[in-house]
């Protein structure tokens, strides 16, 4: 008879669990086709009863990579930056950690900073690759497990642009997110670099399953993906 | 002092571009520079390059090293070279960095026209202060999507889409002086704005 009691409790908890993973999953998801047309006042009343609560997880990638987000960070100052708000800097090359010091000169944000390693060197090899993706793994989860904690009960959003490191980090996200089947959404917005016209990269390809949502910067892209992704035109 | 008219290259910071500035530091380029007024080149030529850009300098002919004829007020100069050539009497300054760590103030400050590799970082940099830019595509790289982004860029008339050789260099100069870009667009963008506090408060 226990075993039988056993067993059904942990198909239940099973069931809990995959019924967990479809909601999380943006795959499972119907996307409705992109409207613009919501209420900005509201959306914005809304928004400052929270006023400088808002904590951002960015990830600066590298070169390029962190040139487009410093861009989307300044570009939307306004609710991104704005005073009492909390940043949460992930990078893993101290010029990225630089410029990111540079322009938090001019804003009243808290700043905390991540360092990471890099999970794939431009041109790497198979076996280096490997090693350097196992060690971000294992570094990251304690970082995300650290700022999700932090993003608890108050508005937020993570903001990706890639390289690789990005896949490690949503993946993380979303596993604490089905093993708390309370805790909020992650939230990711991915933005695919302005640099993919035609096609995502490979960081890209592996998100479009992951994120939250998925942002292209050029129609080509936007057509070829359906409603899954959305489309602002250029952001950076 | 003289007016003075620039232009800035870069080869950005993650992967080197020693076929750009093989190019660039050529009797041929710098003689095109010099008949169409330029007086002063910078160029970010990417870290461990120094040694290999002071030869090609030193290959000119015609150049001296003398820090006193350096008129530029810029800060981690690595190396400096005034060439002179010797049909017209006129000089061009050459200033040679490493890495830059706030590239987008050198921009702004001294460049008429900036020679850059196609990373979307460095076109945007160019770009959002308005600077008219050639972009050139490393053929060299893991896949094409910066030959991509050049063309596309280059097709809206935002930029001059270029190849590292001293030919392809040479037309895009002569290009750059002759016919105007348009403005790029301001990013900013209310939809994406409110998409942000949306999500945000999930």
């Amino acid at each position: 008879m226990a075993v039988a009691y056993i067993a059904s409790l942990f198909l239940v908890v099973v069931a809990f669990f995959i019924v967990r993973l479809v909601t999380i999953l943006p795959i499972f998801r119907t996307y409705e086709k992109q409207s613009h047309v919501r209420q900005t006042q509201a959306l914005l009343n809304k928004y400052k009863n929270f006023g400088g609560q808002l904590h951002v997880f960015v990830f600066l990638g590298s070169g390029g990579h962190t040139g487009e987000l410093l861009i989307i960070l300044k570009n939307y100052k306004n609710i991104l930056l704005s005073s009492g708000n909390t940043i949460h800097v992930g990078y893993s090359d101290v010029d990225s950690y630089n410029k990111f010091k540079e322009l938090a000169k001019s804003y009243d944000c808290k700043v905390k900073y991540y360092r990471f390693v890099k999970a794939r060197e431009v041109g790497a090899s198979k076996l280096t690759s490997i090693k350097s993706i196992l060690m971000t793994l294992i570094k990251s989860f304690g970082y995300v497990f650290e700022i999700r904690q932090a993003m608890k009960n108050t508005p937020h959003l993570v903001l990706f642009n890639g390289p690789g490191t990005c896949c490690i980090l949503a993946l993380w996200f979303k596993l604490l997110e089905l093993i708390f089947p309370f805790s909020s959404s992650s939230n990711i917005v991915y933005i695919e670099s302005l640099a993919r016209i035609n096609s995502l990269s490979l960081t890209g390809k592996v998100l479009y399953w992951i994120a939250d949502e998925f942002i292209v910067q050029w129609e080509e892209l936007k057509e070829k993906l359906g409603d899954r992704v959305k489309y602002f035109g250029i952001l950076v | 002092m003289v007016s003075s008219k620039t232009l800035f290259v870069t080869c950005g910071a993650t992967v080197p571009f020693p076929q750009l500035v093989e190019s660039l530091i050529t009797l041929e380029f710098i003689n095109c520079l010099i008949l169409n007024g330029f007086n002063n080149l910078i160029v970010q030529f990417g870290k461990g390059y120094n040694d290999q850009f002071t030869k090609l300098l030193k290959n000119l002919g015609n150049v001296s090293f003398d820090q006193k004829l350096n008129s530029l007020d810029l800060n981690d100069i690595q190396c400096f070279a005034n060439f002179k050539d010797n049909n017209s009497n006129k000089t061009l300054n050459i200033y040679g960095f490493d890495f830059l760590s706030d590239i987008q103030s050198v921009i702004k400050q001294n460049a008429d026209l900036v020679i850059s590799h196609a990373g979307t970082g460095s076109i945007l940099d160019s770009l959002r202060l308005n600077k008219p830019l050639i972009v050139c595509v490393n053929t060299n790289l893991m896949d094409n999507h910066q030959q991509q982004i050049a063309d596309k860029f280059a097709s809206m008339n935002y930029v001059f889409s270029t190849k590292p050789t001293v030919d392809s260099l040479m037309n895009s100069l002569n290009a750059s002086q002759s016919h105007t870009l348009d403005e790029f667009p301001s990013a900013h963008n209310t939809p994406f704005e409110n998409f942000l506090i949306d999500v945000s408060l999930r």
